[in-house]
């Protein structure tokens, strides 16, 4: 992936804060604004893949969003903090990198993971944590093709957009309480594993792969200006016929 | 009442497991007291008794297989204090050997009321819980002393587990009708999360996402809600010995199809 020349990194990277700090205003769907945001990391960064994970009250961590729902990624992304340099990343808050997943010293450190990111297609990794005065929340994954390190001005800048997406949804809302934190965080957890429900009730009536499935969910929810959340638990309880949104029709 | 056929699978700890799991599965009203009287059966024990418990000193009977667990709950509710208070809140089982013994110096006045008030002698108490989430207690009682054996605690485990599931099923459609007991006034069951409508998903622990794509896929194909579709899940995994995540996994890789009729 080549970088963009300066001034259009930059205006890349303006416009993006600018969506952000936009759907945070209209307290737009956290799951379908995470969405988005892992889309956006890829354009600007030089990787190929992200990922945002929230961790729940047990401290097992959950993909919320990625830039893309296929299965192998998202396993390799829970994964990575788990049993990978995302790990390190979660345990100090600081940004972590593992910028040649097959060195030496990195496969030994964690071979399961280098190998299954290896036959992912993914050659580089980098985290920051996503962060709360008190506690690190959740992590913003980035992974790369090629080897290499990223600029720092990119992990900067994407340890800038971590943290304004997490105090944007956590903190403002819940003033430095812990417990109102992790109900904060449990409600975004259950809007995602809503979607995971509706992706499965659409992948069985429909037929598709449940990748498919978010597509045709996702654009459903943007074409009906419905919030994605909200259009899942509609298909959950039947309210929405899931014929309707696989076959791509207003409703 | 049961049958000779749905005692006979008890006798080994994993025609237990199964007998629960179809409890489990068909879910109801009825799921806690069926689970009652198949450990009054399948363990060493006198009487057995669930309880919901939304605090220490805020629960709601369920079912009570005699006149003396009822009274040993009520006993222990009564003075807020006990070994299902003590489960509840510690999160762990509770299990006494003789309430008649020894002073329990953490429940002084219970101990004293059991002992005097009730045949009981054996108490064994399980909390019903999956992680931060602590929804009541399964309770036995037994008219000797005496510790439960290892293969009795194994079965209370397991009976404990689909206990817990039984009610979280319930719990959610407020109502309990086994006692007649209505449940879910409590404000924090109502929360309307939008992406959440049955708040199942607050009460319970986060699973995997294939759990979750796996649970829609028996919605569409079986027609069945979100909790009925979980449970039916989990039995399947606890009869095929396997993990609920394996299920869902090849659940969602249509390799696996689940039976309408059976677990």
């Amino acid at each position: 992936m080549s970088e963009a020349s300066r001034p259009d990194r930059a205006a890349a990277l303006v416009e993006t804060f600018a969506r952000l700090a936009g759907a945070l205003t209209v307290d737009r769907d956290p799951v379908d604004m995470l969405d988005g945001l892992a889309c956006d990391c890829v354009s600007l960064f030089a990787v190929d893949a992200a990922g945002l994970l929230f961790g729940d009250r047990r401290g097992t961590f959950h993909v919320v969003a990625s830039s893309d729902e296929r299965p192998g990624l998202v396993d390799l992304l829970e994964m990575q903090v788990e049993h990978g340099p995302g790990a390190d990343c979660l345990r100090t808050g600081a940004p972590t990198s593992a910028p040649d997943l097959e060195d030496h010293e990195t496969g030994r450190r964690w071979p399961v993971f280098a190998a299954r990111a290896v036959a992912e297609g993914f050659r580089a990794t980098h985290t920051v944590p996503m962060r709360l005065p008190t506690r690190t929340v959740g992590a913003l994954n980035l992974l790369g093709a090629e080897a290499g390190h990223l600029p720092a001005d990119d992990l900067r800048a994407a340890q800038a957009l971590a943290d304004t997406a997490t105090v944007g949804l956590l903190g403002e809302r819940t003033a430095g309480s812990g417990a109102a934190v992790l109900d904060r965080l449990r409600t975004i957890l259950a809007g995602r594993m809503a979607v995971e429900q509706a992706k499965g009730i659409l992948a069985e009536r429909g037929d598709l792969d449940v990748a498919d499935a978010f597509v045709r969910l996702r654009d459903h929810a943007r074409r009906t200006g419905r919030r994605l959340t909200d259009l899942a638990g509609l298909v959950v309880d039947g309210t929405v016929d899931a014929a309707t949104v696989v076959g791509g029709d207003q409703a | 009442m049961w049958t000779y056929a749905e005692i006979e699978p008890v006798d080994d700890l994993r025609g237990f497991q199964r007998t629960l799991a179809e409890v489990v599965a068909e879910g109801g009203s009825e799921a806690p007291r069926r689970i009652c009287e198949l450990c009054v059966v399948a363990l060493p024990v006198t009487g057995a008794a669930i309880t919901v418990m939304t605090g220490p000193d805020h629960q709601s009977p369920v079912w009570a297989s005699d006149a003396v667990s009822a009274r040993i709950d009520e006993l222990q509710f009564r003075l807020a204090e006990g070994p299902c208070v003590e489960a509840f809140v510690s999160g762990r089982p509770v299990l006494i050997a003789d309430i008649a013994a020894v002073d329990f110096p953490e429940w002084p006045v219970f101990a004293a009321a059991a002992a005097r008030e009730t045949p009981a002698r054996g108490m064994f108490v399980w909390p019903l819980r999956a992680g931060d989430t602590h929804v009541g207690v399964l309770d036995f009682y037994r008219d000797r002393p005496g510790p439960l054996d290892a293969d009795a605690v194994a079965r209370a485990e397991q009976a404990a587990d689909a206990a817990f599931w039984s009610l979280l099923g319930l719990r959610r459609r407020h109502t309990l009708d086994a006692v007649g007991t209505p449940v879910g006034d409590d404000p924090a069951n109502e929360e309307d999360d939008g992406a959440d409508p049955h708040g199942w998903l607050a009460g319970a622990p986060l699973e995997r996402r294939e759990v979750y794509q796996a649970t829609g896929m028996l919605i569409a194909a079986l027609g069945l809600g979100p909790d009925a579709a979980l449970a039916r899940l989990r039995a399947h995994a606890f009869v095929h010995d396997s993990t609920v995540d394996e299920v869902a996994r090849e659940i969602v890789a249509r390799r696996l199809r689940l039976d309408p009729e059976r677990p």
